[in-house]
Protein backbone atom coordinates (compact mmCIF):
# COMPACT_ATOMS: atom_id res chain seq x y z
CA UNK A 1 0.00 0.00 0.00
CA UNK A 2 0.84 3.41 -0.62
CA UNK A 3 1.11 5.05 2.49
CA UNK A 4 1.42 9.23 1.99
CA UNK A 5 4.57 10.57 3.32
CA UNK A 6 2.59 13.35 5.62
CA UNK A 7 0.46 10.41 7.44
CA UNK A 8 3.99 8.65 8.17
CA UNK A 9 5.34 11.67 9.55
CA UNK A 10 2.25 12.02 11.76
CA UNK A 11 2.91 8.67 12.79
CA UNK A 12 6.71 9.49 13.72
CA UNK A 13 6.03 12.67 15.61
CA UNK A 14 3.02 10.58 17.12
CA UNK A 15 5.19 7.65 18.70
CA UNK A 16 8.34 10.28 19.48
CA UNK A 17 5.76 12.02 21.44
CA UNK A 18 4.23 8.50 23.38
CA UNK A 19 7.92 7.16 23.44
CA UNK A 20 9.34 10.22 25.23
CA UNK A 21 12.50 9.58 22.09
CA UNK A 22 13.21 12.68 19.22
CA UNK A 23 11.79 12.10 16.26
CA UNK A 24 14.31 10.92 14.37
CA UNK A 25 14.66 7.75 16.51
CA UNK A 26 11.73 6.98 14.78
CA UNK A 27 12.15 5.65 11.97
CA UNK A 28 9.75 4.41 9.01
CA UNK A 29 10.15 0.67 9.67
CA UNK A 30 10.34 0.86 13.52
CA UNK A 31 8.45 -1.80 14.99
CA UNK A 32 7.58 -2.93 19.02
CA UNK A 33 10.59 -3.65 20.73
CA UNK A 34 13.07 -2.43 18.37
CA UNK A 35 13.41 0.95 20.92
CA UNK A 36 13.97 0.30 24.50
CA UNK A 37 11.35 2.74 24.97
CA UNK A 38 8.89 0.99 23.18
CA UNK A 39 7.96 -1.79 25.69
CA UNK A 40 4.58 -3.23 27.18
CA UNK A 41 4.90 -0.19 28.75
CA UNK A 42 5.66 1.98 26.20
CA UNK A 43 3.63 0.36 23.80
CA UNK A 44 0.46 1.08 25.66
CA UNK A 45 1.09 4.36 25.56
CA UNK A 46 1.49 4.57 21.67
CA UNK A 47 -2.08 3.01 21.99
CA UNK A 48 -3.29 5.72 23.70
CA UNK A 49 -1.52 8.30 22.08
CA UNK A 50 -3.15 7.20 18.50
CA UNK A 51 -6.62 6.76 20.15
CA UNK A 52 -6.38 10.77 20.91
CA UNK A 53 -4.92 11.78 17.88
CA UNK A 54 -6.10 9.71 15.37
CA UNK A 55 -9.54 8.13 16.62
CA UNK A 56 -7.94 4.48 16.56
CA UNK A 57 -10.28 2.27 18.88
CA UNK A 58 -8.17 0.36 21.38
CA UNK A 59 -9.13 -3.14 21.98
CA UNK A 60 -6.98 -6.40 21.93
CA UNK A 61 -7.29 -6.64 17.91
CA UNK A 62 -5.70 -3.47 17.60
CA UNK A 63 -3.39 -3.32 20.84
CA UNK A 64 -1.80 -6.84 18.92
CA UNK A 65 -1.99 -5.54 15.29
CA UNK A 66 -0.38 -2.06 15.23
CA UNK A 67 2.66 -2.89 15.88
CA UNK A 68 4.96 -0.98 13.69
CA UNK A 69 4.84 2.38 11.70
CA UNK A 70 3.75 0.68 8.55
CA UNK A 71 0.98 -1.56 10.45
CA UNK A 72 -0.18 2.04 12.20
CA UNK A 73 0.34 4.27 9.17
CA UNK A 74 -1.52 1.12 6.96
CA UNK A 75 -4.66 0.86 9.61
CA UNK A 76 -5.15 4.52 10.31
CA UNK A 77 -5.03 4.64 5.95
CA UNK A 78 -7.61 1.94 6.00
CA UNK A 79 -9.57 3.24 8.47
CA UNK A 80 -9.68 6.73 6.77
CA UNK A 81 -8.98 8.12 10.23
CA UNK A 82 -7.01 11.53 10.05
CA UNK A 83 -5.07 13.57 12.72
CA UNK B 1 -19.32 -5.48 62.33
CA UNK B 2 -19.47 -1.94 60.87
CA UNK B 3 -20.51 -1.51 56.98
CA UNK B 4 -20.00 1.16 54.43
CA UNK B 5 -21.74 1.25 51.55
CA UNK B 6 -20.04 2.93 48.69
CA UNK B 7 -21.28 4.39 45.15
CA UNK B 8 -18.30 4.24 42.90
CA UNK B 9 -18.10 7.35 40.93
CA UNK B 10 -17.91 5.08 37.81
CA UNK B 11 -19.40 2.02 37.38
CA UNK B 12 -17.24 -1.18 37.45
CA UNK B 13 -17.45 -3.21 34.38
CA UNK B 14 -18.02 -6.61 34.81
CA UNK B 15 -14.93 -7.62 33.56
CA UNK B 16 -13.22 -5.59 36.47
CA UNK B 17 -15.41 -6.67 39.15
CA UNK B 18 -13.03 -9.54 40.20
CA UNK B 19 -9.95 -7.06 39.95
CA UNK B 20 -11.39 -3.98 41.96
CA UNK B 21 -12.65 -6.50 44.68
CA UNK B 22 -9.14 -7.97 45.25
CA UNK B 23 -7.51 -4.88 45.35
CA UNK B 24 -9.67 -3.03 47.99
CA UNK B 25 -8.01 -5.71 50.33
CA UNK B 26 -5.27 -3.14 50.29
CA UNK B 27 -7.27 0.02 50.65
CA UNK B 28 -6.95 0.30 54.44
CA UNK B 29 -6.30 -1.60 57.89
CA UNK B 30 -9.69 -1.24 58.64
CA UNK B 31 -11.42 -2.76 56.27
CA UNK B 32 -11.89 -7.08 56.96
CA UNK B 33 -14.32 -7.66 54.30
CA UNK B 34 -15.07 -5.76 50.51
CA UNK B 35 -17.59 -6.89 47.86
CA UNK B 36 -18.61 -5.12 44.42
CA UNK B 37 -22.35 -5.59 44.56
CA UNK B 38 -25.14 -4.95 42.19
CA UNK B 39 -23.88 -4.68 38.70
CA UNK B 40 -20.71 -3.03 39.78
CA UNK B 41 -22.80 -0.09 41.31
CA UNK B 42 -21.77 -0.63 44.56
CA UNK B 43 -19.16 -1.29 47.20
CA UNK B 44 -20.07 -2.94 49.91
CA UNK B 45 -17.05 -2.89 53.01
CA UNK B 46 -17.06 -4.02 56.81
CA UNK B 47 -14.49 -2.41 58.92
CA UNK B 48 -12.92 -3.25 62.28
CA UNK B 49 -13.75 0.66 63.83
CA UNK B 50 -17.03 2.54 64.05
CA UNK B 51 -17.46 4.17 61.02
CA UNK B 52 -17.39 8.06 61.79
CA UNK B 53 -16.98 10.96 59.03
CA UNK B 54 -13.93 11.22 58.98
CA UNK B 55 -13.24 7.30 58.73
CA UNK B 56 -15.90 7.07 56.01
CA UNK B 57 -14.26 10.18 54.34
CA UNK B 58 -10.62 8.75 53.83
CA UNK B 59 -12.25 4.67 52.81
CA UNK B 60 -14.16 6.62 50.20
CA UNK B 61 -11.55 8.43 48.80
CA UNK B 62 -9.42 5.52 49.00
CA UNK B 63 -11.78 3.62 47.24
CA UNK B 64 -12.58 5.85 44.35
CA UNK B 65 -9.16 5.96 43.66
CA UNK B 66 -8.68 3.02 43.45
CA UNK B 67 -12.03 1.93 41.09
CA UNK B 68 -11.37 5.04 38.99
CA UNK B 69 -7.54 4.28 38.45
CA UNK B 70 -8.60 0.73 37.44
CA UNK B 71 -12.00 1.36 35.44
CA UNK B 72 -11.08 4.86 34.24
CA UNK B 73 -9.91 4.03 29.58
CA UNK B 74 -9.87 0.03 30.94
CA UNK B 75 -9.79 -2.27 27.94
CA UNK B 76 -11.95 -5.18 27.61
CA UNK B 77 -9.82 -8.21 26.95
CA UNK B 78 -10.47 -10.87 24.74
CA UNK B 79 -11.18 -13.95 26.53
CA UNK B 80 -9.41 -16.91 24.84
CA UNK B 81 -10.42 -20.38 25.73
CA UNK B 82 -7.95 -22.87 25.07
CA UNK B 83 -9.78 -26.04 26.94
CA UNK B 84 -12.79 -26.56 28.35
CA UNK B 85 -13.27 -29.28 30.25
CA UNK B 86 -15.37 -27.29 33.19
CA UNK B 87 -18.06 -30.05 32.29
CA UNK B 88 -16.04 -33.50 33.71
CA UNK B 89 -18.30 -35.02 35.25
CA UNK B 90 -16.58 -35.30 39.18
CA UNK B 91 -18.36 -37.10 42.08
CA UNK B 92 -17.79 -34.37 44.90
CA UNK B 93 -19.00 -30.70 45.57
CA UNK B 94 -18.41 -29.59 48.68
CA UNK B 95 -15.37 -27.39 50.41
CA UNK B 96 -12.85 -30.13 51.57
CA UNK B 97 -11.26 -27.22 54.09
CA UNK B 98 -13.53 -28.00 57.63
CA UNK B 99 -13.27 -31.69 56.91
CA UNK B 100 -9.51 -31.77 56.69
CA UNK B 101 -9.05 -29.63 59.30
CA UNK B 102 -11.01 -31.93 61.52
CA UNK B 103 -9.18 -34.91 60.61
CA UNK B 104 -5.68 -32.82 61.16
CA UNK B 105 -5.28 -33.34 57.67
CA UNK B 106 -4.15 -29.12 57.32
CA UNK B 107 -3.34 -27.12 60.32
CA UNK B 108 -3.99 -23.46 59.78
CA UNK B 109 -0.69 -21.73 62.13
CA UNK B 110 -2.17 -17.82 60.90
CA UNK B 111 -3.89 -16.58 57.87
CA UNK B 112 -2.39 -18.04 55.05
CA UNK B 113 0.06 -20.13 56.74
CA UNK B 114 -1.42 -23.71 56.50
CA UNK B 115 1.26 -27.03 57.54
CA UNK B 116 -0.44 -30.32 55.03
CA UNK B 117 -0.87 -33.55 56.66
CA UNK B 118 0.10 -36.99 54.92
CA UNK B 119 -2.92 -36.88 52.70
CA UNK B 120 -2.39 -33.70 51.28
CA UNK B 121 1.27 -34.25 51.19
CA UNK B 122 0.83 -37.33 49.29
CA UNK B 123 -1.59 -35.83 46.70
CA UNK B 124 0.76 -33.01 46.09
CA UNK B 125 3.84 -35.80 45.80
CA UNK B 126 1.34 -37.29 43.36
CA UNK B 127 0.97 -34.02 41.30
CA UNK B 128 5.07 -33.55 41.78
CA UNK B 129 5.29 -36.85 39.71
CA UNK B 130 3.10 -35.35 36.53
CA UNK B 131 4.81 -32.10 36.77
CA UNK B 132 8.49 -33.94 36.90
CA UNK B 133 7.48 -36.07 34.17
CA UNK B 134 5.95 -33.13 32.27
CA UNK B 135 10.24 -31.68 33.13
CA UNK B 136 11.49 -35.02 31.80
CA UNK B 137 9.79 -34.96 28.74
CA UNK B 138 11.89 -31.48 27.72
CA UNK B 139 15.14 -33.55 29.51
CA UNK B 140 14.51 -30.11 31.47
CA UNK B 141 17.77 -29.62 33.98
CA UNK B 142 17.05 -29.76 37.69
CA UNK B 143 17.82 -26.13 39.68
CA UNK B 144 17.71 -25.54 43.49
CA UNK B 145 16.36 -21.91 44.48
CA UNK B 146 16.56 -20.03 47.81
CA UNK B 147 13.91 -18.89 49.70
CA UNK B 148 15.34 -15.50 49.72
CA UNK B 149 15.64 -12.60 47.10
CA UNK B 150 17.65 -9.88 47.15
CA UNK B 151 16.06 -6.40 46.84
CA UNK B 152 17.91 -5.45 44.00
CA UNK B 153 17.01 -7.92 41.74
CA UNK B 154 13.47 -7.37 42.20
CA UNK B 155 13.89 -3.97 41.57
CA UNK B 156 16.11 -4.44 38.11
CA UNK B 157 12.83 -5.97 36.82
CA UNK B 158 10.46 -3.57 37.72
CA UNK B 159 8.64 -6.04 40.16
CA UNK B 160 8.50 -2.98 42.92
CA UNK B 161 5.88 -0.90 40.66
CA UNK B 162 4.21 -4.11 39.24
CA UNK B 163 3.22 -6.08 42.63
CA UNK B 164 3.87 -3.59 45.25
CA UNK B 165 0.85 -4.84 47.18
CA UNK B 166 1.88 -8.40 47.93
CA UNK B 167 5.43 -8.51 48.89
CA UNK B 168 7.01 -9.77 51.70
CA UNK B 169 10.29 -8.44 53.23
CA UNK B 170 12.41 -10.25 55.23
CA UNK B 171 14.67 -8.73 57.92
CA UNK B 172 16.48 -9.33 60.90
CA UNK B 173 18.07 -7.39 64.24
CA UNK B 174 20.81 -4.93 63.79
CA UNK B 175 24.09 -6.24 64.68
CA UNK B 176 23.62 -4.05 67.57
CA UNK B 177 24.61 -5.83 71.11
CA UNK B 178 22.08 -3.42 72.61
CA UNK B 179 19.12 -4.00 70.19
CA UNK B 180 20.15 -7.61 70.39
CA UNK B 181 20.14 -7.71 74.12
CA UNK B 182 16.81 -6.15 74.49
CA UNK B 183 15.29 -8.16 71.84
CA UNK B 184 16.16 -11.27 74.29
CA UNK B 185 14.95 -9.87 77.21
CA UNK B 186 11.74 -8.03 76.18
CA UNK B 187 10.34 -9.68 72.72
CA UNK B 188 6.89 -11.23 73.03
CA UNK B 189 3.82 -11.04 71.03
CA UNK B 190 0.41 -9.39 71.74
CA UNK B 191 -3.02 -11.19 71.45
CA UNK B 192 -3.19 -9.98 67.61
CA UNK B 193 0.12 -12.06 67.48
CA UNK B 194 2.06 -9.10 66.66
CA UNK B 195 5.84 -8.69 67.66
CA UNK B 196 6.44 -6.45 70.19
CA UNK B 197 9.29 -4.77 69.21
CA UNK B 198 10.10 -1.30 67.50
CA UNK B 199 10.97 -0.90 63.79
CA UNK B 200 14.43 0.65 64.89
CA UNK B 201 15.34 -2.74 66.29
CA UNK B 202 15.43 -4.27 62.70
CA UNK B 203 18.18 -3.90 60.07
CA UNK B 204 17.45 -2.32 57.03
CA UNK B 205 15.77 -4.83 54.21
CA UNK B 206 17.97 -6.11 51.42
CA UNK B 207 16.10 -9.35 51.24
CA UNK B 208 12.02 -10.74 49.97
CA UNK B 209 10.78 -14.06 50.31
CA UNK B 210 10.98 -14.57 46.68
CA UNK B 211 7.58 -14.60 44.83
CA UNK B 212 8.27 -16.84 42.23
CA UNK B 213 10.52 -19.72 41.20
CA UNK B 214 11.85 -18.54 37.49
CA UNK B 215 13.13 -15.26 38.51
CA UNK B 216 16.38 -17.22 39.87
CA UNK B 217 17.22 -18.71 37.26
CA UNK B 218 17.17 -15.42 35.00
CA UNK B 219 19.45 -13.70 37.80
CA UNK B 220 21.81 -16.29 37.46
CA UNK B 221 22.15 -16.40 33.57
CA UNK B 222 22.01 -12.41 33.87
CA UNK B 223 24.75 -10.09 31.86
CA UNK B 224 26.35 -12.76 29.85
CA UNK B 225 25.14 -14.74 26.33
CA UNK B 226 22.86 -17.92 26.95
CA UNK B 227 25.33 -20.86 26.58
CA UNK B 228 23.72 -22.86 23.53
CA UNK B 229 21.53 -20.50 23.00
CA UNK B 230 18.82 -22.19 24.54
CA UNK B 231 17.81 -24.19 27.63
CA UNK B 232 14.76 -25.43 29.75
CA UNK B 233 15.27 -25.91 33.26
CA UNK B 234 12.51 -27.06 36.08
CA UNK B 235 12.61 -26.14 39.94
CA UNK B 236 9.76 -25.95 42.99
CA UNK B 237 9.89 -23.48 45.60
CA UNK B 238 8.24 -21.65 48.45
CA UNK B 239 6.91 -18.76 46.79
CA UNK B 240 4.95 -15.87 49.07
CA UNK B 241 2.43 -13.00 47.66
CA UNK B 242 0.47 -11.75 50.54
CA UNK B 243 -2.97 -10.73 49.73
CA UNK B 244 -4.23 -9.17 53.18
CA UNK B 245 -8.35 -10.47 53.75
CA UNK B 246 -8.25 -12.28 50.70
CA UNK B 247 -6.52 -15.08 52.11
CA UNK B 248 -8.51 -17.96 52.32
CA UNK B 249 -8.18 -21.45 53.05
CA UNK B 250 -5.70 -23.85 50.49
CA UNK B 251 -7.38 -21.21 48.05
CA UNK B 252 -5.13 -18.38 48.87
CA UNK B 253 -2.26 -18.94 50.67
CA UNK B 254 0.29 -16.36 51.65
CA UNK B 255 3.08 -19.29 51.74
CA UNK B 256 2.58 -21.65 48.81
CA UNK B 257 4.54 -24.22 46.64
CA UNK B 258 5.09 -23.46 42.98
CA UNK B 259 6.64 -26.21 40.28
CA UNK B 260 7.70 -24.33 37.36
CA UNK B 261 9.22 -26.06 33.96
CA UNK B 262 11.13 -23.22 32.36
CA UNK B 263 12.38 -22.15 28.54
CA UNK B 264 14.30 -19.80 27.53
CA UNK B 265 15.78 -19.23 23.76
CA UNK B 266 14.57 -17.78 21.12
CA UNK B 267 11.18 -16.43 20.21
CA UNK B 268 9.84 -19.98 18.27
CA UNK B 269 11.40 -22.11 21.08
CA UNK B 270 10.06 -20.60 23.54
CA UNK B 271 6.03 -20.25 22.13
CA UNK B 272 6.37 -24.00 20.67
CA UNK B 273 7.91 -25.39 23.99
CA UNK B 274 5.02 -23.59 26.15
CA UNK B 275 2.21 -25.30 23.30
CA UNK B 276 3.95 -28.76 23.78
CA UNK B 277 3.57 -28.38 27.66
CA UNK B 278 0.24 -27.22 27.46
CA UNK B 279 -1.08 -30.46 24.92
CA UNK B 280 0.96 -32.64 27.52
CA UNK B 281 -0.37 -31.37 30.48
CA UNK B 282 -3.88 -31.80 29.03
CA UNK B 283 -3.06 -35.45 28.48
CA UNK B 284 -2.42 -35.85 32.32
CA UNK B 285 -4.76 -33.77 33.47
CA UNK B 286 -7.40 -35.96 31.59
CA UNK B 287 -5.74 -38.95 32.67
CA UNK B 288 -6.62 -38.06 36.28
CA UNK B 289 -10.29 -36.57 35.91
CA UNK B 290 -9.53 -32.88 36.78
CA UNK B 291 -12.64 -30.04 35.27
CA UNK B 292 -10.80 -27.20 34.33
CA UNK B 293 -10.71 -24.66 31.68
CA UNK B 294 -7.30 -23.16 29.90
CA UNK B 295 -8.15 -19.48 28.93
CA UNK B 296 -6.29 -16.08 28.46
CA UNK B 297 -5.25 -13.80 31.78
CA UNK B 298 -3.74 -11.39 33.29
CA UNK B 299 -1.53 -11.45 36.37
CA UNK B 300 -2.71 -9.21 39.48
CA UNK B 301 -1.26 -5.87 38.44
CA UNK B 302 -1.16 -3.46 40.94
CA UNK B 303 -3.68 -0.42 40.33
CA UNK B 304 -1.26 1.96 38.97
CA UNK B 305 0.43 -0.56 36.68
CA UNK B 306 -3.06 -2.81 36.32
CA UNK B 307 -4.69 -1.25 33.20
CA UNK B 308 -2.18 -1.25 30.61
CA UNK B 309 0.38 -4.11 31.81
CA UNK B 310 -3.05 -6.45 31.82
CA UNK B 311 -4.42 -5.50 28.28
CA UNK B 312 -1.02 -5.77 27.00
CA UNK B 313 -0.94 -9.22 28.33
CA UNK B 314 -4.14 -10.02 27.28
CA UNK B 315 -3.69 -8.74 23.63
CA UNK B 316 -0.68 -10.75 23.30
CA UNK B 317 -2.00 -13.73 24.80
CA UNK B 318 1.03 -13.90 27.18
CA UNK B 319 -0.18 -15.59 30.12
CA UNK B 320 -2.62 -18.63 29.38
CA UNK B 321 -4.30 -19.63 33.06
CA UNK B 322 -5.32 -23.34 33.84
CA UNK B 323 -8.41 -23.02 36.07
CA UNK B 324 -9.92 -26.28 37.89
CA UNK B 325 -13.42 -26.00 39.04
CA UNK B 326 -14.30 -25.55 42.57
CA UNK B 327 -18.09 -27.49 42.15
CA UNK B 328 -18.88 -26.44 45.81
CA UNK B 329 -18.92 -22.45 44.97
CA UNK B 330 -19.95 -23.45 41.44
CA UNK B 331 -16.37 -21.26 40.24
CA UNK B 332 -12.69 -22.00 39.02
CA UNK B 333 -9.37 -21.50 41.28
CA UNK B 334 -6.41 -20.59 39.36
CA UNK B 335 -4.07 -23.73 39.62
CA UNK B 336 -1.25 -22.95 37.17
CA UNK B 337 -0.27 -20.80 34.15
CA UNK B 338 1.63 -20.94 30.96
CA UNK B 339 3.48 -17.82 30.33
CA UNK B 340 5.01 -16.03 27.86
CA UNK B 341 7.12 -13.12 28.97
CA UNK B 342 8.55 -12.09 25.55
CA UNK B 343 12.32 -10.39 25.61
CA UNK B 344 11.24 -8.91 29.03
CA UNK B 345 14.04 -10.89 31.44
CA UNK B 346 15.83 -10.71 28.20
CA UNK B 347 16.16 -6.99 28.07
CA UNK B 348 16.38 -6.08 31.41
CA UNK B 349 18.64 -8.55 32.58
CA UNK B 350 20.83 -8.43 29.30
CA UNK B 351 20.84 -12.37 28.99
CA UNK B 352 21.48 -12.47 24.87
CA UNK B 353 21.37 -15.20 22.14
CA UNK B 354 24.16 -15.93 20.11
CA UNK B 355 23.48 -13.50 17.15
CA UNK B 356 23.38 -10.62 20.45
CA UNK B 357 19.83 -10.12 20.83
CA UNK B 358 18.00 -10.51 23.81
CA UNK B 359 16.33 -14.08 25.06
CA UNK B 360 12.74 -14.77 25.37
CA UNK B 361 11.66 -16.58 28.32
CA UNK B 362 8.51 -18.66 29.42
CA UNK B 363 7.73 -20.78 32.14
CA UNK B 364 4.37 -23.11 33.18
CA UNK B 365 3.76 -23.01 36.94
CA UNK B 366 1.42 -25.15 38.82
CA UNK B 367 0.54 -24.02 42.28
CA UNK B 368 1.15 -27.68 44.44
CA UNK B 369 -1.17 -26.86 47.15
CA UNK B 370 -3.97 -25.05 45.08
CA UNK B 371 -3.64 -28.42 42.72
CA UNK B 372 -4.25 -30.68 45.82
CA UNK B 373 -7.14 -28.49 46.95
CA UNK B 374 -8.96 -28.51 43.84
CA UNK B 375 -8.54 -32.45 43.39
CA UNK B 376 -10.15 -32.81 47.14
CA UNK B 377 -12.64 -29.98 45.98
CA UNK B 378 -13.81 -32.95 42.97
CA UNK B 379 -13.52 -35.78 44.36
CA UNK B 380 -14.06 -35.53 48.28
CA UNK B 381 -11.56 -37.35 50.81
CA UNK B 382 -12.89 -40.38 50.64
CA UNK B 383 -10.19 -42.43 48.17
CA UNK B 384 -12.45 -44.97 46.80
CA UNK B 385 -14.27 -42.19 44.80
CA UNK B 386 -10.46 -41.22 43.80
CA UNK B 387 -9.47 -41.64 39.72
CA UNK B 388 -7.61 -45.37 39.33
CA UNK B 389 -4.38 -43.44 38.60
CA UNK B 390 -4.26 -41.13 42.17
CA UNK B 391 -5.00 -44.69 43.97
CA UNK B 392 -2.20 -46.25 42.44
CA UNK B 393 -0.02 -43.60 43.51
CA UNK B 394 -1.07 -44.00 47.43
CA UNK B 395 -1.11 -47.64 47.19
CA UNK B 396 2.51 -47.62 45.96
Amino acid sequence: MNINAALIEQVQVALAEALQTPVDAITPELALGDLPQWDSMGHMEVMMLLEQKFGVEINADTIAALISVPAICDYIDQNHLTS
Amino acid sequence: MNTLEITPQTTIPDHLVGEVQSKLAYVDETIVKARVAENGEKILLEVSEIVDEKLRLRLEDKVQRVVTTMTQGAFRPKVQVLEDHLSRSVPFREDPTTELLRRGEIHCEANGIFSLGPLVTRLVEFFETRFLGLADSFNANPYRFPTLIPARYLERVNYFRAFPHSLTFATHLREDLDAIDHFAQHAGCDAHGNLNQPPESFAQIQALLSPAVCYHLYFALADKPLPGGQMVATAVGNCFRYEAINLVSLERLWNFTMREVIFIGGKDFVLESRETARTRMSQVFEEIGLAYRVETANDPFFIGEFRKQAAFQSAFQLKYELRASLPFKDSTLAVGSYNYHQDFFGRHLNITLPDGSPVHTGCTAFGLERMAYAFLSQYGLDAQQWPQVVKEHFNE
